[in-house]
């Protein structure tokens, strides 16, 4: 393994750090979304690396990524149903038209 | 530095970058879809080191999920608020053509996405640096310019600049740490190359209950999506009647015998 274990978690913080700005940032919902993904996916970067670099022998590592995965799915499912059904209602996924959700 | 190290650096530079690059391109474009396509670019690249991490089967998860099957979506997703009778259509066709605005995205007239993409990845570091002045710009420009319409056009939040200050920070911090701690004990071990047989053998045997449990949570968004997307066969209930593209016909006068002919002959004219 040339490239050592903190290139790798370098890349997924930087990863993470985009995820967070396009989550704050971002007004459309769709867009909020993605950036969750990016932020997944930093995750389990991070997951793999360790595993590959700290206890390549055990793999229940990839078993949680492969969770990360599925309930990003499912995640990203039910989000997106959601959304529909709000852009049925006011035509428009722009969370900032929804601020009495804040209660 | 033998051959394969070299070949291992070259992937792992190449696959970070278009990671770091698409993430980048997904945060900061103006266009929807384009950042979408960024999101792929970023997916395609998190798969590629997951292979070099000799993870191939969650690689290859990965492509298979995110991209046959949430970014479908969420392009869906982005075409369906561009519809044509939706009110979103303008805004959404001007960013297309118009702006991405530049976290070292040149911010020409083209649609020319690979080119951008080039740009983007050449200077890694500095172009967060770069971009954060560009943010607080454009955002006040948008401001000054049509309150209305420069509020609904823009597709990031008044606290942009917060947002990218807590982003770069972030980034800095967590890089920072990793730079600054003693490296963690590495295990000189090899994975097993089939690591397709291991992982089946884990989900199938210690990580049943998780396995059954992702599986469950599956079908429950699957029925929760169904139940909150699909239409109502209930005529009073408004939030969940079918979304009509086309306007409504106007409603149905009633009309004598006389009045059909003039408009006839009206129309015939």
């Amino acid at each position: 393994m040339a490239v050592p274990l903190t290139a790798y978690l370098v890349v997924a913080a930087l990863l993470f750090a985009i995820g967070v700005y396009a989550v704050i940032a971002q007004r459309s919902a769709v867009m909020i979304l993605m950036g969750i993904e990016v932020l997944l996916n930093a995750i389990g970067l991070n997951l793999i690396a360790f595993w590959r670099f700290v206890n390549p022998g055990d793999y229940s590592a990839q078993i949680f990524a492969i969770i990360i995965i599925t309930v990003g799915a499912v995640e990203m499912g039910i989000g997106l149903a959601i959304m529909l059904l709000l852009y049925r209602n006011r035509s428009s996924v722009q969370v900032d038209d929804y601020a009495e959700l804040r209660g | 530095m033998s051959l394969g190290e070299m070949a291992e650096w070259f992937a792992f530079l190449v696959l970070a970058l278009i990671s770091l690059a698409g993430a980048l391109g997904m945060a900061t474009t103006m266009s929807m879809f384009r950042s979408g396509i960024f999101l792929m670019a970023s997916f395609i690249g998190v798969a590629g080191l997951f292979i070099l991490l000799s993870a191939d089967l969650l690689g290859l998860l990965q492509i298979m999920m995110y991209i046959g099957g949430m970014l479908v979506m969420i392009l869906f997703m982005v075409l369906f608020s561009m519809d044509p009778g939706g009110a979103m259509m303008a805004d959404m066709k001007m960013s297309l053509v118009e702006r991405f605005f530049s976290l070292g995205l040149s911010s020409g007239k083209k649609d020319d996405g690979g080119g951008d993409m080039e740009h983007g990845g050449h200077d890694g570091g500095g172009m967060e640096h770069g971009g954060d002045g560009g943010d607080g710009g454009g955002m006040e420009h948008g401001g000054d310019g049509g309150d209305g319409g420069g509020m609904d056009m823009s597709m990031t939040t008044p606290v942009k600049g917060w947002a990218a200050l807590l982003g770069l920070a972030n980034g800095a911090l967590l890089t920072g740490l990793l730079l600054l701690r003693p490296a963690w004990p590495e295990s000189t071990e090899q994975p097993n190359p089939d690591s397709a047989e291991q992982i089946g053998n884990l989900l199938m045997g210690k990580y049943m209950m998780a396995f059954e449990g992702a599986g469950l949570l599956i079908l429950i968004g699957i029925f929760g999506a169904v139940l909150i997307g699909r239409t109502s066969r209930y005529p009073d209930d408004r939030s969940r009647t079918a979304y009509v593209t086309v306007d409504a016909p106007p409603p149905e006068v009633e009309e004598s015998a006389g009045d059909v002919v003039a408009r006839d002959s009206k129309e015939g004219d």
